[in-house]
C-alpha cells in the first residue's frame, strides 16, 4: 500500500449492544406475527363451537356453502359433512355463532330447507337459487350448548317460532289424517298438523299438532277435531247440500275444532285429541268416547246373506251401540251338525254407548248383554236401507227365546245367540211382482178386446139395430096416425052434433021432465071423459115402461138390449095395434052415441011435457051446474096437468098431448055449453 | 454480468465509503469524518432485513394462498376460488393455457423467489453447487421477475372494476388479494435488501487471498 496510512480510527468495544446487533426491520415481521396471532386469536375466541347434526340425508348441503338459520339469519356455516359410525345417518358439522350458542339446547330443532311444492303453495323457493339451508329453531333461554342434534327430516310445527300448545291428534278409522295440513277454526288457520305416523298400537295414525297461541286458549278437554277436508256432498229431507270448507281445504286437507260444550279443562301440552271424520260424529262423540276399548262378540248367523259388511251398524233398540268389525264364514261341523257355511260377524260394541256407567269398560258391558240375552235379547240380521239392500246386526228382544246367556267361554269372542232375520228383501220383492206381471197373459187378453171390438162392430153394423131408429119413428107415427084418426078428427063434430041434439033435448025438456036425464046423461059424460082420462092414463104407463125399458137398456149388452129394444117396440106396437086402443075413439063416440040415444029417447018419449014440472028440478039442476063445472074443469086439469107432465118426454109424450089437447077442446066445449046453460038456462027450453 | 478477469474491490484495499458523502475512508474508520455518518463496508442489518421482509412475505403468503382471491358472485350462486383453486377449475374447464400463467405466476415465481432469496442468504455463509457468477444471475432474475408476480393482484384488482353487473353477476377481490399483493411486495423488498456484493465477497475470502494489488485509481463499485 503505497496510500499513507489512513489515520487510527477508534475501535469500538467488539461486542455490540443487542439493539445494534439487531436490525429495526425486524419490527415488520414481529408486527406481521403479532397481528397474525391476535387475528388468529380473535378468530378462534370469536368462533363459536362445533355443532354436529345428525340427518338421514344431505342431499345439496355442501361444506363451506350451506347455512345454518335462525329466524331467517345466518348463525352459522356448515364445515364439514361425514358419516356416523355404521353410515346409517350423515354427520353435517356446523360453526356455530358464538352468541347464539348457549340457546342451542336440548329443545333445539334443526332441518333442513328444500323448496317444496304441494297443494298448500310452493315452500323454500328461495333455496332453489341460493342453496339448501339448514334452519335451526330454539327457544329463548340458554340453558346450555349441546353440540350432538338430530336432525329433523321435516320442518317442525313451529317452524315460524310461534309458540303454541301442542296435542296430539289420533285418526278415527274412518277419518283422514293429512299431513301438514292446516287447522283452521272459522276459516283462520290457527294451527299445523305434523307429520302423521303410525301410533303405537299399529291400528290408528297419529299425527302432532299445533295451535298457536293465542288461539291455544281456546282448546279444552270438551274440544272436538274434525276433518274438513274433501267435500261432503248429501241429501236430505231439507234438500241437497254441498259442503267444503276452503278450496285448500278441499285439495290439501285440514280439520276444524269446536269446543262443542262448555266445561271442559285446560289440556296439558300432548294432550291427545281424536280427529273424526265429520262434524256430526265429532258432536256425536260427546255422548260416547269411541276411544274406550270395545266389547268383542261374535255372532253366527244361520243364513248367509250378503249386504252385511264391515262397519255395517249394531242396533239395540235404534240406537247403535257398536260396529261391524270382522266378517268371517265358519264351518264346524261338530257344533252345527253340518259342513254348512255360517256368517260369523264380530261386533264391536261401545260400552259408552249402552249407556252404563261413564267408566264402565267391556266386562260390564259384557254382563249387562249377559243378563240382557238371558231375558231373551238376540242378534238378528236386519234390513239397514232399502235402496242399497246393506244390512245391519239388530240386538232384539224375542219373547220366547230360551237358552242361556252369552257364551263367554267362546274363542276367540264371547258369542251372542242369534235369531232369524227380518230382512226386507226388496230386490226379492220386485223381482216377484217383475215376474207376475211377466206373467200376465197380456197378448190373450189383447186378443180377446180386439175380438170384443170387432164383436161390437158387428153389432153395431148389423141391420137389426139400425133399424130400431126406424122402428121407433114407425111407432110414433102409428099414434100420430091414431091421434090424427078421422075418427078422432070426427069426434068434435060429433059432440057438437051431440051439443045440438042436447039443445033439442033440453029444448024439448021445456015440456017434458028431462032435467033429471040430462043430469043423469052428464054424469055419462062425465064417466065418459074419466073414462078417456083412464084410458089416457095408460099412456103414461106405457111411457114408464118404456123409461124402464131404455133404463134396462142401459144396463143391458148391446145386442141384448137391441133385442128387448125391438121386443119392446115390438110389444108397444102391439099394444097400440090392440083393439082397446082403437076402441079408444070407438069407446068415445059410442058413449056420445048412447048420450044421443039418450036425448033422442028423451025427445021421444015426449016429456015436454013435464018440462014445467021438471023446470024447478032442473034449475036446481042448473045450480049444480057450477059444481059439475067444477067438477070437469079438475078433471080437465088432471088431465092437462097429466099431460103437461109428457112434457118432459118428448116425442111420443107431445103426440099424446096433442092427442090430449083435442080431447080437452072437446071438454072445453062441454063446458061452454054447461056454462051457457048456467047463464041461461032458458036457452036450454028454448033452444037458443 | 460477466465480470472478465481479477476485480480489485475497495474493500480489497482496505477502504470504504461513506454511503452518504461517498468520501472514501480506510477500512475500520468507524464515522465518517466530513458527514459524520457512519461507515459499513457491508451493511451489517442486510441480512436481516433480507430475512425479516422474507418472513413477512412468506407470512403473507400463506393466507394468500389460503384464503379466497376471487369471489364471483351470480345470479344463482356464488363462488369463491383460491389461487389454486382456481387454477385447478380453470384446468378442468380446459383452459391449461390461462391455468398455466396463473400458476406460474402465482405459485411457481413466489415459491422460487422465496426459494433463490433463502438459498442466496444462505450461500453466503456456506457456498454451495452454485459459483458466485450463477448467484448473481439468480438474484437478477429474481429482482427482475419480482414484479410480475403483481399480475394476479392485477387481474384481480382488473375483473373487480370491470365485472359489476348489479345483481346478476359481480366479482369481487378476496382478503388473499391483498395478502398476495403484501408478499410480493415483501419479497421483493426482501430481494432488494440483499446486498449482492456479498456473494462476491465470499469468493474474496474463501481462497487464500492473492498478495495486494495496487489499488486501480478508482475504485470499481458492483451494482447494488
Amino acid at each position: 500500500m503505497t496510500d499513507p496510512s489512513p489515520p487510527t480510527t477508534p475501535i469500538l468495544p467488539a461486542r455490540k449492544s443487542l439493539l445494534e446487533r439487531v436490525s429495526i426491520v425486524w419490527v415488520i415481521p414481529a408486527a406481521a406475527l403479532a397481528i397474525a396471532l391476535g387475528v388468529a386469536w380473535h378468530s378462534y375466541s370469536s368462533r363459536g363451537p362445533l355443532l354436529e347434526l345428525s340427518f338421514e340425508n344431505a342431499s345439496g348441503i355442501r361444506a363451506g356453502e350451506t347455512e345454518l338459520r335462525y329466524r331467517d339469519v345466518t348463525v352459522g356455516l356448515v364445515e364439514g359433512v361425514s358419516f356416523s359410525d355404521g353410515l346409517d345417518r350423515v354427520l353435517v358439522s356446523v360453526r356455530l355463532d358464538k352468541k347464539v350458542a348457549p340457546y342451542v339446547d336440548g329443545d333445539a330443532t334443526f332441518w333442513v330447507v328444500r323448496p317444496q311444492v304441494s297443494a298448500r303453495g310452493v315452500t323454500g323457493l328461495d333455496t332453489v337459487l341460493s342453496g339448501i339451508f339448514i334452519q335451526g329453531i330454539w327457544n329463548d333461554k340458554p340453558d346450555g350448548f349441546i353440540a350432538r342434534h338430530k336432525g329433523e327430516e321435516a320442518a317442525p310445527l313451529n317452524r315460524d317460532g310461534r309458540q303454541g300448545l301442542r296435542v296430539r291428534l289420533r285418526a278415527a278409522p274412518n277419518a283422514g289424517l293429512t299431513e301438514e295440513a292446516p287447522i283452521v277454526f272459522r276459516g283462520i288457520e290457527v294451527g299445523r298438523i305434523g307429520t302423521a305416523e303410525l301410533a303405537g298400537d299399529g291400528t290408528s295414525v297419529e299425527a302432532d299438532a299445533i295451535i298457536f297461541a293465542p288461539h291455544d286458549k281456546m282448546i279444552s278437554s270438551a274440544t272436538r277435531f274434525w276433518d274438513i277436508s274433501g267435500f261432503s256432498f248429501s241429501i236430505g229431507p231439507t234438500g241437497a247440500k254441498v259442503d267444503f270448507s276452503s278450496l285448500a281445504a278441499l285439495v290439501s286437507g285440514g280439520i276444524t275444532f269446536q269446543t262443542v260444550v262448555s266445561g271442559g279443562q285446560a289440556v296439558e301440552p300432548g294432550a291427545l285429541f281424536v280427529l273424526y271424520p265429520d262434524e256430526g260424529a265429532a258432536r256425536a262423540s260427546l255422548f260416547g268416547d269411541t276411544n274406550a276399548e270395545a266389547l268383542n262378540l261374535t255372532a253366527i248367523f244361520q243364513d248367509n246373506v250378503a249386504g252385511l259388511a264391515v262397519d255395517s251398524a249394531v242396533d239395540l233398540g235404534g240406537l247403535r251401540i257398536g260396529r261391524v268389525s270382522a266378517l268371517n264364514g265358519i264351518v264346524d261341523e261338530a257344533r252345527f251338525g253340518d259342513r254348512r257355511v255360517r256368517l260369523a260377524a264380530t261386533l264391536a260394541i261401545q260400552p259408552s254407548k249402552l249407556g252404563l256407567d261413564p267408566d264402565a269398560g267391556a266386562p260390564e258391558a259384557l254382563d249387562y248383554l249377559d243378563r240382557r240375552v238371558q231375558e231373551g235379547l238376540r242378534a238378528r240380521l236386519a234390513t239397514a236401507s232399502l235402496l242399497t239392500g246393506g244390512l245391519k246386526v239388530e240386538l232384539v228382544d224375542t219373547p220366547n227365546a230360551t237358552g242361556t246367556g252369552i257364551n263367554r267361554s267362546a274363542e276367540p269372542n264371547p258369542v251372542l245367540p242369534t235369531t232369524e232375520s227380518d230382512i226386507a228383501d226388496v230386490s226379492a220383492s220386485a223381482e216377484g211382482v217383475f215376474a207376475r206381471i211377466n206373467a200376465l197373459p197380456v197378448e190373450e187378453v189383447l186378443e180377446s178386446a180386439i175380438a170384443m171390438m170387432d164383436n161390437i162392430s158387428r153389432l153395431t153394423g148389423s141391420d137389426d139395430i139400425r133399424a130400431v131408429p126406424g122402428d121407433v119413428r114407425a111407432l110414433l107415427g102409428q099414434a100420430q096416425g091414431l091421434v090424427g084418426s078421422d075418427e078422432m078428427q070426427a069426434l068434435p063434430g060429433r059432440i057438437s052434433s051431440a051439443v045440438g041434439e042436447i039443445e033439442t033435448l033440453v029444448a024439448r025438456l021445456e015440456t017434458e021432465d028431462t032435467i033429471a036425464r040430462l043430469s043423469g046423461a052428464l054424469d055419462t059424460a062425465t064417466a065418459a071423459a074419466q073414462s078417456v082420462d083412464a084410458a089416457v092414463a095408460g099412456v103414461p104407463d106405457l111411457v114408464a115402461r118404456l123409461q124402464g125399458v131404455a133404463a134396462q137398456a142401459e144396463a143391458l149388452p148391446l145386442d141384448d138390449l137391441a133385442s128387448r129394444l125391438s121386443n119392446l117396440l115390438d110389444s108397444a106396437d102391439r099394444l097400440i095395434d090392440t083393439d082397446a086402443a082403437r076402441a079408444l075413439p070407438a069407446d068415445l063416440s059410442g058413449a056420445l052415441d048412447e048420450l044421443r040415444q039418450v036425448l033422442r029417447q028423451a025427445r021421444e018419449a015426449g016429456l015436454i011435457d013435464n018440462a014445467n014440472a021438471t023446470m024447478a028440478s032442473a034449475r036446481s039442476a042448473a045450480d049444480d051446474l057450477p059444481a059439475l063445472l067444477q067438477r070437469a074443469q079438475t078433471v080437465l086439469t088432471e088431465a092437462a096437468r097429466t099431460i103437461s107432465g109428457y112434457d118432459a118426454n118428448q116425442g111420443v109424450g107431445r103426440d099424446l098431448e096433442a092427442t090430449l089437447r083435442e080431447v080437452r077442446r072437446a071438454a072445453e066445449a062441454v063446458a061452454a055449453l054447461a056454462r051457457a046453460v048456467e047463464r041461461n038456462p032458458n036457452s036450454l027450453l028454448f033452444g037458443r | 454480468m460477466e465480470i472478465a478477469g481479477d476485480v480489485t474491490t475497495a474493500r480489497d484495499m482496505g477502504l470504504v465509503a461513506c454511503t452518504r458523502c461517498t468520501r472514501v475512508w480506510p477500512l475500520g474508520t468507524h464515522k465518517c469524518g466530513r458527514c459524520g455518518h457512519r461507515l459499513h463496508s457491508r451493511d451489517p442489518h442486510a441480512m436481516q432485513r433480507v430475512w425479516a421482509f422474507w418472513a413477512v412475505g412468506l407470512m403473507c403468503y400463506v393466507p394468500a394462498n389460503l384464503a379466497p382471491m376471487l369471489r364471483t358472485r351470480t345470479l344463482v350462486s356464488s363462488q369463491e376460488n383460491t389461487i389454486v383453486g382456481g387454477a385447478a377449475e380453470l384446468a378442468q374447464h380446459g383452459n391449461w393455457g390461462i391455468a398455466m400463467v396463473i400458476l406460474v405466476a402465482s405459485v411457481l415465481i413466489p415459491v422460487g423467489k422465496f426459494i433463490a432469496i433463502a438459498g442466496l442468504a444462505l450461500g453466503l455463509r456456506r457456498p454451495g453447487a452454485l459459483g458466485p457468477a450463477r448467484r448473481q444471475q439468480l438474484y437478477e432474475v429474481v429482482d427482475y421477475i419480482g414484479r410480475w408476480s403483481m399480475i394476479d393482484v392485477f387481474v384481480v384488482a382488473i375483473l373487480s372494476s370491470l365485472v359489476q353487473l348489479g345483481a346478476v353477476a359481480s366479482v369481487s377481490p378476496g382478503p388473499a388479494s391483498l395478502f398476495f399483493a403484501l408478499s410480493v411486495i415483501f419479497t421483493m423488498l426482501s430481494a432488494q435488501s440483499f446486498d449482492s456484493r456479498r456473494i462476491w465477497d465470499i469468493e474474496a475470502v474463501a481462497p487464500p487471498a492473492a498478495p495486494p494489488i495496487p489499488a486501480p485509481p478508482v475504485t470499481k463499485a458492483h451494482p447494488a
